[in-house]
């Protein structure tokens, strides 16, 4: 931002910022010690990576390759692009490997839930089991041979959501690092985060987990080093959006939004785990949890609970994983 | 539209009228930027009683379409006396003096004006005659309300600069988006380098119908449709165009250099003699352009004036505003200022997503926060009132009004010869 680079002095170190609208929140994007001009060009070359890859993941263009899969794999078989497949395998890969608690098919089951709840109400245990019909990556088929994907029954649907943002975030870093950057801070909306090197003062990047209820309040610091942080959750209906659950996520194995008001957030050296894993790790049962995350690199994760009392909403840590 | 003007509602109007103007006179008071918009000027008189003394006499020139819409408001103008109607066409002089008890009605204004104890004229009347009645009002000691476009003529456009130079007469123009707080507000984020400068200006307007009025009998034809008639106006150019060509040579602060543009009857082929169609170029002296169109066979994309710089997008009409590249989260700044200041700070991040942001940062900023109802007319008539009444023209209001009436007939001219038309030199405001 021009702003911040006018404003520097020699005796600064010099810090580039760009933030840009991509996959439905905000981008931002912080380099250190780059020169302005590169650092321009740099951002021009994400901004344009980002808008490929929410081409290809968002469930929203109606144009794109997923609205397209969405459409037409319940009548026949459909081949996606390699990328496409190859992210679509990936999937139902971190499907088994998190036993069912990661699943991209649970749209209709989100869009239930979200209906009734913002009319106040829950939906009929009809409407939820006829919605878990339709949801489950046991019910997509995957032929190896054709590279072809079919559902196995109409309105299912697939939804690449977050794993799209921790898809975008590795790819965006490993562009950035073959280009030499060794030092940078990339955000999705604060809810996905992707760091290069260090904080240019210290041995890692700082960032804390603050409070939902109370932003002054830290309630626990992750300290990154080329790694990425992710976290999900479910947040307090808000004002300003009117009555619309933000951050909703539903437990495959119940068809229901998981209770209360809880965040996981994950630490690991790939984005695409960190996402995986946060989800992954709300609806898994907790003693369930250790196991689960034996198959990968992970390096930490802290699960923050807001339990209520006399009105107002407290953060504790009721299971942490790691350092 | 018309609103209920018997008399008690007409008081009450009032009322509510000098309280949405002292609560104007607030926000233009507030502005930094006065001294660039002078014409806001008279808005900051004192309050005006319902005393003889405050009260300032209108004679309205054509009671049509336009003219009634000013009629309304100026019953609800505080201090404003409706002393006489014109009109040429018998059924709008009945129906306008049915609204006015106590007003003089006139088929000829020229008789209107040796009317005694006539402070100021307001002209709404069809193009070709702007220019005459202005001319005749000044010569004849009144103050002017005209109508946009100025004129029917560049020549015209002189000659009433030129009497009014002279006359030491208020005149206003009927640019009501001079007066609007809304583009008042999109002027100043302009000038303070919110988008930073002005790279184009793309300006439309967009409707899907013939562009016609009822006619009860075809010998008024030409008289009650003289908006498609070349005799008597140039169309989409001066009846719509110059309201946005009006914002854009005030937010430019400059009058263009030359304008090239093709225009052609292409859809409505009924006999009119204006085009439905216009497309224009203008070129300013400091290399920025504004991109006009304007058409009624589509009305998909309404009407709008894009200010566009590098950092961000104000699109008036709507009233908002759109940051080109969005502001960073706040723990981003927090970051931004740690690395800078040599500090190793913790970046807080507040957990999942929070989508209200986003949304209002996508679909923009409102310019203003109140809900303002007047698009300027109200205030563009209460301007004029307290200008007579205090006996000074209003500051800058014919700059205004010549250099968006000259550019409007630039743009004609530039279609109907199909060359590039230049600035009229030594054009004299």
């Amino acid at each position: 931002m021009e702003e911040v680079l006018s404003s520097r002095s020699s005796s600064r170190t010099s810090v580039f910022h760009r933030s840009c609208f991509a996959m439905h929140t905000r981008f931002s994007m912080v380099l250190v010690g780059i020169d302005p001009e590169r650092a321009e060009a740099l951002a021009i070359e994400a901004e344009y990576e980002l808008r490929a890859q929410e081409r290809m993941m968002s469930r929203f263009d109606v144009e794109g390759p997923v609205s397209d899969l969405n459409r037409r794999a319940v009548n026949s078989a459909v081949q996606p692009a390699q990328e496409l497949w190859q992210i679509l395998s990936m999937c139902r890969d971190y499907w088994n490997r998190t036993r069912g608690a990661f699943d991209i098919t649970l749209w209709p089951l989100n869009h239930l839930w979200r209906e009734h709840l913002e009319r106040g109400e829950e939906p009929p245990e009809e409407a939820i089991a006829q919605a878990r019909r339709l949801a489950g990556f046991e019910r997509v088929h995957f032929d190896e041979t054709a590279q072809s994907i079919r559902f196995q029954s109409e309105g299912m649907s697939i939804d690449l959501g977050g794993f799209g943002k921790g898809f975008a975030l590795e790819s965006l870093a490993g562009i950035l690092r073959a280009q030499g950057v060794e030092q940078a801070f990339l955000s999705f909306g604060e809810s996905s985060i992707t760091v290069l090197g260090s904080h240019p003062h210290g041995p890692a990047w700082p960032v804390g987990i603050t409070s939902m209820f109370n932003p002054g309040q830290t309630v626990h610091t992750f300290y990154l080093h080329d790694a990425s942080l992710s976290s999900s959750g479910t947040a307090p209906f808000n004002r300003m959006a009117g009555p619309r659950a933000v951050g909703q996520i539903i437990n495959p194995r119940t068809g229901r939004p998981i209770e209360g008001y809880r965040t996981m957030s994950v630490a690991s050296p790939s984005g695409v785990e960190a996402e995986v894993l946060s989800t992954a790790l709300l609806v898994t049962p907790r003693h369930e949890r250790v196991e689960l995350l034996s198959g990968f690199s992970i390096t930490s994760a802290v699960e923050i609970v807001y339990h209520s009392t006399s009105g107002e909403f407290a953060p504790e840590i009721e299971w942490q994983y790691g350092s | 539209m018309d609103p209920d003007l018997s008399s008690s509602s007409v008081l009450i109007g009032r009322e509510h009228r000098r309280d949405f103007l002292k609560r104007l006179a607030l926000v233009v008071g507030s502005s930094s930027l006065l001294a660039e918009m002078p014409w806001w000027s008279p808005l900051r008189a004192a309050p005006v009683s319902d005393s003889p003394a405050d009260r300032v006499r209108i004679g309205l020139i054509g009671v049509g379409s336009r003219g009634n819409v000013h009629l309304a408001h100026l019953l609800r103008t505080p201090g404003v006396e409706i002393a006489a109607l014109c009109d040429d066409y018998e059924p709008h002089l009945q129906a306008g003096l049915a609204k006015v008890k106590g007003a003089k009605g006139f088929s000829d204004y020229r008789q209107m004006l040796d009317m005694p104890g006539l402070d100021g004229v307001l002209i709404a009347t069809p193009l070709y005659l702007h220019a005459r009645m202005c001319l005749d009002a000044f010569s004849a000691g009144k103050n002017v309300f005209c109508e946009k476009s100025l004129a029917y003529t560049i020549e015209e456009c002189q000659a009433i600069a030129d009497a009014h130079r002279g006359s030491n007469k208020v005149f206003q123009i009927g640019h009501q988006r001079m007066f609007s707080p809304v583009f008042l507000r999109a002027y100043e984020l302009v000038r303070n380098g919110t988008i930073g400068p002005v790279t184009q200006i793309r300006a439309y307007w967009h409707r899907n119908n013939n562009w016609r009025r009822p006619v009860p009998s075809p010998d008024l034809e030409r008289r009650i449709n003289w908006r498609l008639y070349r005799a008597y106006s140039c169309g989409l150019m001066t009846e719509l165009a110059s309201h946005h060509m009006q914002v854009a040579n005030w937010y430019l602060g400059a009058y263009p250099i030359s304008c090239a543009g093709f225009g052609s009857i292409n859809y409505w082929k009924d006999g009119r003699e204006v085009y439905d169609n216009v497309n224009l170029v203008y070129r300013y002296a400091n290399g920025t352009s504004v991109v006009y169109d304007s058409m009624i066979s589509n009305k998909f994309y309404g009407m709008e004036i894009q200010v566009m710089g590098p950092r961000g997008t104000i699109e008036a009409e709507r009233g908002r505003i759109y940051s080109e590249n969005p502001p960073p989260p706040a723990g981003i700044v927090q970051l931004i200022n740690g690395i800078e200041h040599g500090f190793f700070d913790t970046v807080p991040i507040g957990g999942p997503s929070w989508v209200p942001d986003l949304k209002k940062d996508v679909s923009g900023d409102p310019l203003v926060d109140e809900k303002i109802t007047d698009d300027g007319t109200a205030l563009e008539l209460a301007a004029y009132a307290n200008s007579i009444r205090q006996g000074k023209p209003i500051p800058g209001m014919m700059e205004q009004a010549c250099r968006a009436g000259v550019c409007v007939l630039m743009g004609e001219t530039a279609m109907e010869q199909q060359k590039e038309i230049a600035w009229p030199e030594g054009f004299r405001i």
